[in-house]
């Protein structure tokens, strides 16, 4: 017994009720792998990761990414990548990184050279 | 963007199973620093799973929100407002696709969410369980109940939750357009002929009850609640929320001289608190386990959806395809 | 409502295209929230609103240029017999091989069309072909990869394909309907100083090899299937249609109809 509608579309459709108990309708992988979507705004600037889109291939993955991520404002290029190629880092170690702010060895601001400078000419006037 | 709505929690309410207290610490002080819970960071069992749900129930909303206003699509009338919805519309979907990855992260597989609309076990917003009977339906729809969501989203853009505050960050940004296209067409509606104004009005005395079943009842606050809150998965009560959207929105639909069927409806001046009737909640519960107008339709036209395109994803699909949860 | 079609060849041929695209995009608006997978319907999604965009470009045109009312009462305030849209874009949606088969075939005739509209002296023209172009460009990679995909998918999407090909061919091959003024227009010096409008047959001529080395080369056999001898369906080019426009319109314009002078 069809469906009706105030929808037309609807009404094409034939749509028939959803029967109690109903098996499900899609089998495991039906949706098909994802890919990560990785988005470039203006060339020069870095590619984001924006998400993903489900697809069955490459190819197709980068259509599809152009209509989800690419919709609106500026993209100027994409890149996507199989999620099943991505190595994730897991966040239990993120202690590992805890320390590096503090290396100042690694930083420009851990070197001030202006007092080393001051105390030589200093140093170099009372000599003469 | 429809999502957000209250939707009720089941019967079978998570009960956190003994987990290490030293990890939940762990856990709970993260959130409170302000900081995200990424997929996979430990989690209590009860946060996966409510998270799932709502995140999961928000997407559902997206994808059978498209179904009232995708009633109009090819009935809209001229260029600009045919563009526009048909822009919108698509937006939905769109939306729907960026929250069932993000609750994909949690490990619940697309295949098994839509599964779960298609028989029920899963909710949506109750809003899209009605008709958009006429032209100013979608006005009203893509003003008010759009307004309604975006309250409920930017609350849930603070949460705790990484992937769906991500998802919910680029969906924000969308919905301003929503908001502004479906304010436009009420008020050329608002501002027109005496039939326009009248289809207006006729449509916002129907649809004014559903948007005020849209936060809620009140909330219980109960040690459910409570944990939800702690946990930054529940950011605002109904109440507060019903608040900002009565505050901000009535003042715009009465300036246009339209009015709402509440007589008790007005702002205490003093305590800066909106009045209201209670809105009948029987009605409410009634309507989302399955007897509301268009229960019944919209789940049909998912599941019809999902089966005529079930040979084009046959098709592409290959044996050697490697699967693996998004990252998002 | 009354409605003249132009008598002149080319805001004639204008109409033709931006009907075409009009009702093209409406039929492809339907599969909104409908389509075989989220990000698929949100792709056809795009192409509606591009093709109905366009339509909108070329009734601007028509209504500044050419003497035509606005683009919304052109549009949505327009007798059946008005309408110079061919039978394939006013068909109803069927399943999504018929949809995707009709919209290789449209899309790949558009492509030509504009290619050669962007060879026109009027410098508006030119410069809307050469800005649609890259729009269109995008519709036929989409189109092809899809044809391409599931032709060579499954034995059950192969004979779906085929089957649809079968019934969109007659349909595609009436965009190629020859109409009153087409060889006047094809008299007009492009700038390039050789005619710009090669006229209907060369443009089916050209459409039809780039189709069948196309399916040829997704594995089809074209003879088997027996594409050549097809017949045109015509009509549309004279205002005759079938039996799908007139509730296609009688639904596009019902709430527009409700009062055409109204502010939407």
């Amino acid at each position: 017994m069809p469906i009706l509608s105030l929808d037309p579309r609807v009404n094409r459709l034939q749509a028939e009720e959803v029967p109690a108990d109903q098996a499900p309708v899609l089998v495991p992988g039906d949706h098909w792998p994802s890919y990560q979507v990785f988005h470039q705004r203006r060339r020069g600037e870095k590619h984001s990761s924006v998400g993903i889109v489900h697809a069955p291939s490459l190819e197709i993955a980068m259509a599809m990414a152009k209509e989800q991520f690419a919709r609106r404002g500026e993209t100027s290029n994409l890149w996507v990548v199989c999620t099943a190629d991505v190595l994730e880092m897991d966040y239990a170690d993120e202690d590992v990184f805890r320390t590096t702010p503090a290396k100042s060895y690694r930083d420009p601001a851990g070197y001030k050279v202006n007092d080393k400078i001051e105390a030589y000419k200093a140093q170099q006037t009372t000599l003469r | 963007m429809y999502g957000g709505g209250y939707v009720p929690a089941g019967a079978d309410e998570p009960k956190a199973p003994a987990e290490s207290p030293e990890l939940l610490a762990q856990f709970e002080a993260r959130i409170a620093r302000g900081e995200k819970i990424e997929p996979r960071d430990w989690m209590p069992a009860a946060y996966r799973k409510q998270l799932i749900r709502m995140i999961e129930q928000h997407a559902h909303s997206e994808i059978i929100g498209a179904l009232p206003e995708g009633t109009w699509i090819t009935r809209a009338p001229g260029f600009r407002r045919k563009l526009a919805l048909m822009a919108k519309v698509q937006d939905e979907v769109g939306h729907a696709q960026l929250l069932y990855s993000a609750a994909e992260t949690l490990g619940k597989s697309r295949e098994d969410m839509l599964n779960d609309l298609i028989n029920g076990k899963s909710k949506y917003s109750n809003v899209f369980n009605y008709p958009a009977e006429t032209w100013a339906d979608v006005a009203v729809i893509g003003f008010l109940i759009d307004a309604a969501a975006i309250v409920n989203q930017v609350a849930n853009s603070k949460g705790s939750y990484g992937p769906y505050c991500r998802a919910l960050e680029r969906i924000c940004y969308e919905e301003s357009f929503h908001l502004k296209q479906g304010h436009s067409v009420f008020v050329w509606l608002a501002t027109g002929t005496t039939m326009q104004r009248e289809m207006l009005q006729s449509a916002l005395n129907r649809w004014w009850e559903p948007i005020m079943h849209f936060f809620g009842p009140s909330d219980t606050m109960s040690q459910h609640t409570e944990t939800l809150m702690r946990w930054k998965v529940k950011m605002a009560s109904n109440d507060v929320m019903r608040q900002q959207f009565l505050n901000m929105y009535v003042p715009k639909i009465w300036e246009l001289g339209l009015s709402l069927p509440d007589p008790e409806l007005r702002k205490d001046e003093t305590t800066g608190q909106w009045l209201f009737t209670e809105p009948n909640w029987d009605t409410f519960f009634q309507v989302i386990n399955g007897n509301g107008p268009c229960n019944r339709e919209r789940l049909a036209v998912r599941k019809v959806a999902e089966e005529r395109g079930a040979w084009v994803r046959a098709a592409l699909r290959r044996a050697d395809a490697r699967y693996a949860t998004p990252l998002a | 409502m009354t409605f003249s079609i132009p008598s002149n060849p080319l805001p004639r041929y204008l109409l033709q295209i931006a009907d075409d695209q009009l009702v093209m995009g409406h039929r492809n608006s339907e599969w909104t929230g409908l389509g075989p997978i989220l990000e698929e319907d949100i792709a056809f999604s795009s192409i509606a609103q591009d093709q109905v965009g366009h339509s909108l470009a070329f009734y601007e045109i028509l209504h500044q240029t050419h003497g035509l009312d606005n683009p919304d009462q052109t549009a949505f305030n327009r007798p059946e017999n008005g309408m110079l849209s061919s039978w394939l874009v006013e068909q109803t949606i069927g399943d999504y091989a018929f949809s995707l088969v009709r919209h290789w075939c449209y899309d790949q005739a558009v492509a030509l069309r504009y290619e050669s509209l962007a060879q026109i002296q009027d410098p508006n023209l030119q410069a809307l072909a050469m800005k649609l172009r890259g729009e269109v460009k995008y519709h036929t990679f989409h189109a092809q990869t899809w044809m391409k995909s599931l032709l060579q998918g499954s034995e059950e999407s192969r004979l779906r394909m085929l089957s649809a090909l079968k019934e969109v061919w007659p349909l595609a091959l009436g965009m190629f309907e020859a109409w009153p003024g087409e060889t006047d227009l094809m008299q007009e010096p492009g700038s390039q100083g050789d005619p710009w409008y090669p006229g209907e047959k060369n443009l089916q001529n050209l459409w039809q090899t780039r189709a069948m080395e196309s399916l040829a080369s997704w594995g089809v056999e074209v003879e088997v299937l027996g594409l050549q001898r097809l017949e045109p369906v015509l009509g549309g080019r004279q205002g005759y249609h079938s039996e799908h426009l007139a509730p296609l319109l009688e639904e596009m314009t019902s709430v527009f109809r409700l009062d055409p002078q109204a502010e939407w």
